[in-house]
């Protein structure tokens, strides 16, 4: 009996420290990614595979760096931020990261109006009800409840994995696509690759996962636990990212159908589940999105008060807590009403958003990797050389393709001329 | 001591940044921090930090102050001037600019957006002192060069006596300072204080509380706190703690730590403390024996209620509650319950078998939490007897015991809930 309980205590304590890796997994995939993913998948084939296994590996080392440098300070990155670079370079990070998560919670909302509306629910119906739903879920009741429901919902997703191994697409090339650089210098495929890497690393997810490890107490010795954790995120947002592109390449890239709204993204699933895949994709974009708009706003609004020393806390009155109740009620309002902008395709700002991810994820990197090389910060928790090669590397690499993105959208001619004199 | 006189407020954001000149009117470096040593009353500022990577000081007595913020000296500036870094002495922004401190008067942890600085004259020499913190909108928006879209807004000022920094200052005048603030709040402000710091500011804090202030304290935490607490401050002084605390809180909180941790911190109390906390540690999570106090007041019936009361003036120090008073046979079987008021009002020589009500509403030890709840709900009860099967009585639930777990807080962690995200969720609860 004794040994049972502490055969289950253990296993507790492993679960307990378990979560914040795998939940920041799960949201990656929300609607933006599944979204992104598709439509890499539809309009290049395998040839966006590189890019995402080399995005989930930087993937996989920035929440390593957020997660440990949570567990061994104890505090949240808003937090760090403030203290280490003082007000102007807070205002700065906050500004970025609200930008990116406004468009962020847009997407959620769009995902959530493509949803209702392949159940024929308008979207100007839809998105004021779920807006206002959310929103007094989670300042009102208790909505841990009902986000698990919405969590089963995305687990549908799992589904991309089986129609993919069904497909049984070439496996050789599929992997050889998977390990070969691909490059092209023009816009479309930029913003592809830039909004590949934006969906898989966010900023709102560097800032929620250590918000998580702070909350959940975990300290520097439990951190062998979270750091498993993190990596069998990374991987789990891998493997779905792979097999949508798998998935949606066999069947859309194979035929030559663009995607031109999410619900096309919902054929790749006919091989498994033939006439209800569109009924399956609309329950797991729900749920994804559902989740996301849930925890976005709100994780949102907690960051940028502690940074800015406002009072925070769903507990609080309206009164006491002005700015986090504003700042929470708006994102909602802001993300929610442009999805009801006129003939604005919900494609689109899905889309759009992750590229806006992508663009402002870099200052946010670079924030986490001086704070995770200040000793007097980390102690012996500080980051090896090795580690700091690669975050630059990516980070840079990171910056020059939002440069080059910028510069083939403004002037195309001389990016078409510039590669040919190049000779590539 | 004379009296100080104050001769004008600015503010640290005004100082810092600003090029210092030397007498010839070259410029030749930046204030970047102020090193102030807190010897006096206020924290003065002692030295200049002119620039990056250079830790040594200009004196602060060579500086002047020109009306528009210019900084000056009166000499001309040579390096075996400046001075070294005490080792009292602190950086102001080190020690509080962006930092989280604890507002004594409001008991709630706040942020520095600003430090207010001001010249006194003691002793016929001026000096600037560290009178206050802005921890307002104006303060934040000051530091970004805006402030004058905030005049609407009013300042707010925290003063010097009433700042508790988390940095902690390692002279000995300052930390007994610290402690005594802290006698200034009442536990239950400490305790949500508590909760809102880190695990390494949480350790840091608790061992500047007294063994009193620290067991009234964590009565007031939430389980999961306490766990974490207990788990990392050092074993004989948590040892002491638990013995202190009340037993069914001892209990849960041994509940929760790993077996051999448990045992080890039971090993450390004292034998008849430990040993209440091992009954009530039988009990499975959730049932009234898990949530009742083993510390009740029990007379047997036979006594006078003169005789009770001197006996009940020996008790009630470890007693959770002394309002309800349970009559006992020699078996320890309930025989029937008294308030205190009954008592007091009763004629000296009434026995208590005369007295008591023998309707009791009992509980079993192996109900749950909602039958409690149910059983104090329904006759209004303030703490409900626990019986077990041979109905001798072992225990009382009070009625807060049952509404910490009908009404948990809501904190900040119930934002990241998604599924496996609270602490508790891994323990089999």
């Amino acid at each position: 009996m004794n040994a049972i309980k502490n055969m289950r205590k253990r296993l507790g304590l492993f679960l307990a420290v378990m979560g914040p890796g795998i939940v920041t997994a799960f949201a990656d995939n929300d609607a933006g990614g599944i979204a992104t993913y598709a439509a890499a998948g539809a309009k290049y084939g395998y040839g966006l595979l590189f890019v995402v296994l080399i995005s989930s590996i930087c993937l996989a080392i920035a929440q390593e760096i957020s997660a440990r440098t949570g567990a061994v300070t104890g505090r949240g990155l808003s937090d760090l931020i403030r203290e280490l670079f003082g007000v102007k370079w807070t205002f700065f990070a906050m500004s970025v990261l609200l930008i990116a998560n406004i468009g962020t919670t847009a997407s959620e909302f769009s995902g959530i109006a493509t949803s209702f509306e392949m159940f024929g629910v308008s979207r100007y119906i839809a998105v004021p009800i779920m807006a206002f739903l959310i929103w007094w879920l989670v300042l009102k009741a208790d909505y841990g409840k009902i986000e698990k429901v919405f969590l089963v919902l995305c687990a549908t997703f799992l589904s991309y994995v089986i129609s993919g191994v069904i497909i049984d697409p070439p496996w050789g090339e599929v992997f050889a696509a998977s390990i070969t650089p691909t490059f092209s210098p023009n816009a479309d495929f930029l913003i592809m690759a830039i909004g590949v890497i934006g969906t898989t690393i966010t900023p709102w997810g560097q800032f929620y996962v250590q918000a998580s490890i702070v909350d959940k107490g975990i300290t520097a010795e439990d951190y062998k636990y979270t750091f498993w954790d993190v990596m069998f995120g990374a991987f789990f947002t891998w493997l779905i990212a792979f097999f949508i592109i798998v998935a949606t390449a066999a069947t859309l890239y194979a035929n030559n159908i663009d995607i031109e709204t999410v619900k096309d993204a919902a054929l790749a699933l006919k091989p498994m589940a033939g006439e209800y895949a569109s009924l399956l994709f609309s329950f797991g974009l729900l749920g994804a999105s559902m989740l996301a708009a849930f925890i976005l706003p709100l994780s949102t609004a907690y960051a940028v008060c502690e940074a800015l020393g406002f009072e925070s806390g769903v507990s609080k009155t309206y009164k006491e807590a002005p700015a986090f109740f504003g700042l929470y009620t708006a994102l909602i309002v802001i993300g929610a009403g442009l999805v009801l902008w006129p003939d604005l395709s919900l494609y689109q700002v899905m889309i759009t958003s992750q590229v806006v991810n992508g663009t402002l994820l870099p200052p946010i990197l670079i924030f986490m990797v001086l704070i995770a090389n200040n000793k007097n910060i980390m102690g012996n928790y500080v980051n090896p050389a090795w580690y700091n090669v690669i975050s630059w590397t990516f980070t840079v690499v990171l910056i020059l393709l939002t440069l080059l993105l910028l510069a083939s959208t403004l002037m195309p001619d001389f990016m078409e001329n510039l590669v040919k004199y190049l000779g590539l | 001591m004379n009296a100080l006189k104050m001769v004008g407020e600015f503010y640290f954001s005004q100082l810092i940044g600003q090029s210092i000149y030397d007498k010839a009117g070259n410029r030749f470096g930046r204030v970047k921090d102020i090193a102030v040593r807190w010897d006096g009353v206020y924290p003065r500022v002692i030295g200049v930090k002119y620039a990056n990577k250079i830790h040594n000081l200009i004196p602060f007595e060579w500086i002047v102050l020109r009306d528009n913020d210019r900084v000056e000296l009166v000499e001309t500036f040579t390096v075996d001037q400046t001075v070294p870094l005490h080792e009292n002495d602190i950086y102001a922004s080190k020690w509080l600019l962006d930092k989280q401190i604890i507002d004594i008067k409001g008991s709630k942890m706040v942020r520095v957006n600003d430090i207010i600085l001001s010249w006194v004259v003691q002793d016929g020499k001026q000096h600037m002192v560290l009178v206050a913190v802005d921890i307002g909108v104006r303060g934040l928006f000051r530091r970004l060069g805006l402030e004058f879209f905030f005049t609407k807004f009013k300042q707010n000022w925290l003063i010097l006596e009433f700042i508790k920094p988390l940095e902690s200052w390692n002279s000995h005048l300052q930390l007994n300072r610290l402690k005594q603030q802290l006698t200034e709040l009442h536990p239950a402000d400490i305790a949500e204080l508590i909760e809102e710091m880190d695990y390494k500011r949480r350790a840091n804090f608790i061992e500047n509380l007294d063994d009193q202030q620290a067991i009234d304290t964590l009565a007031e935490l939430n389980l999961d706190t306490q766990v974490e607490i207990i788990e990392q401050m050092d074993a004989q002084r948590a040892s002491d703690i638990l013995e202190e605390m009340a037993p069914d809180e001892a209990a849960d909180i041994l509940g929760e730590l790993p077996a051999e941790k448990s045992e080890g911190l039971l090993q450390l109390m004292e034998s008849d403390d430990a040993e209440d906390v091992r009954e009530l540690m039988q009990y499975e999570q959730g049932t009234a024996g898990a949530l009742m106090t083993n510390e009740f007041i029990a007379f047997s019936s036979h006594l006078t209620t003169e005789e009770a009361i001197n006996q009940l003036r020996e008790l009630s120090p470890t007693a959770e509650t002394i309002y309800y008073l349970y009559v006992m046979d020699d078996d320890e079987h309930l025989q029937g319950v008294l308030s205190l008021r009954e008592l007091i009002v009763a004629a000296p020589q009434t026995t208590l078998k005369e007295l008591m009500h023998t309707k009791v509403a009992v509980v079993q030890d192996e109900d749950n939490y909602q039958k409690v709840a149910e059983v104090i709900n329904k006759y209004s009860l303030l703490a409900v007897p626990v019986v077990d099967e041979q109905n001798v009585m072992v225990g009382i639930v009070t009625v807060d015991d049952i509404l910490d777990i009908l009404m948990p807080e809501r904190g900040k962690l119930d934002t990241y809930s998604w599924f496996a995200l609270t602490k508790t969720a891994g323990r089999g609860r």
